[in-house]
């Protein structure tokens, strides 16, 4: 609970208020305190790209938004996130379960892993990988970023980050 | 009664609302009949208009007006499960369903066939969805906005067709900013 409880903190601190989920096992503990958190707006959604259209909504109504997706779903959200969220310049966490990292239990997993930080490159999306406690201090610096130059952001969590929360 | 004639019949009502338009002729004919800041045109990602709106709807308290097609509802139809389960009371999804594909070629879409949005929308969870005709549709549509405890679907049944427009000459930053003041402003 401690990275999940950590990464929902300097969140909130930095103005993200409204949260959407598409699940994975590797975020289940974020999902359950998203739940139960009333300071926020949060609903779970079937898709990832449709996810990203709410999270535009969002912030035309004057939201900070953040999707919680696994990198299985930056494959079904690319042509939303260029053509909708950098497009219009929409700032937006990608909060992202890193699959096909070291601890990775299922082998398809990999395909998607071994090209999502390249897919978040050809996009244009700045992307900030953790893989230890450590690395989520520099959460606060992409969150600002997203703000500040109306972007979308990818944070990535890798596996064994987010086995060892659960 | 095609897509143009709708959305002539309906300026006056929707021209102080929050309104989300669908990407292409939709928007193009929007913009050619009346202009506005309130109005947020989608430039790319077909699709996504009721997803925008739900997700605009979710965050403030002002009515919201989705207008939607019938295509692209088709293409991200879990955005109705979506809708059926967290719509808020001041969302409105008004889907032209026409039968066709009207921005790319007017290909026929599935409601030409065996596919009925309105038992998709009510098989979704989707409260109050109305099928109704073109012409009914300023009746419902008034009855939708004026109604502040409930979020309704209208399919509004026009005919095919587009009409002679040119592309919609504003940036997309420009669209956001100038929509984003009206909600700063309300």
């Amino acid at each position: 609970m401690k990275v999940s409880k950590k990464i929902l903190t300097i969140l909130k601190k930095n103005g993200v208020n409204f949260f959407l989920s598409v699940p994975c096992k590797l975020l289940s503990n974020m999902i359950s305190i998203l739940e139960k958190d009333k300071e926020i707006i949060y609903s779970a959604v079937p898709r990832e790209e449709e996810g990203i259209g709410i999270c535009a909504g969002a912030h035309l109504g004057n939201k900070f938004p953040c999707l919680l997706l696994q990198n299985t779903g930056i494959g079904n959200s690319v042509n939303a996130i260029v053509s909708l969220l950098k497009y219009y310049k929409i700032p937006t966490i990608l909060l992202i379960s890193y699959r096909g990292t070291p601890g990775e239990t299922v082998k398809a997993q990999y395909q998607m892993g071994s090209i999502t930080k390249n897919l978040l490159k050809t996009m244009n999306v700045p992307t900030l990988h953790c893989n230890k406690f450590g690395d989520l201090d520099k959460i606060s610096k992409y969150v600002v970023k997203s703000k500040k130059i109306g972007t979308p952001v990818a944070i990535l969590c890798d596996f064994n980050l987010m086995k060892a929360d659960q | 009664m095609n897509r143009f004639d709708l959305l002539k019949l309906i300026q006056k009502q929707i021209r102080d609302y929050h309104v989300i338009c669908n990407i292409g002729y939709p928007s193009q004919e929007l913009f050619k009949l009346d202009d506005r800041s309130n109005y947020f045109y989608m430039l790319g990602t077909m699709g996504l208009c009721s997803s925008i709106g739900l997700g605009l709807s979710l965050s403030i308290d002002e009515p919201v007006i989705s207008i939607d097609g019938d295509g692209s509802i088709l293409m991200n139809m879990n955005t109705l499960a979506t809708i059926g389960n967290r719509s808020p009371n001041n969302f409105t999804l008004l889907i032209i369903d026409n039968g066709s594909y009207g921005s790319t070629g007017d290909q026929k879409t599935f409601t030409n066939e065996k596919t009925s949005l309105k038992k998709v929308a009510m098989g979704a969870g989707c409260k109050n969805v109305i099928e109704c005709d073109g012409i009914e549709t300023p009746k419902v549509l008034s009855e939708a906005i004026k109604c502040t405890n409930k979020s309704y679907v209208i399919i509004s049944k026009v005919k095919p067709g587009n009409i002679k427009v040119k592309s919609i000459p504003l940036n997309p930053i420009k669209i956001k900013e100038r929509f984003k003041k009206n909600i700063i402003k309300s």
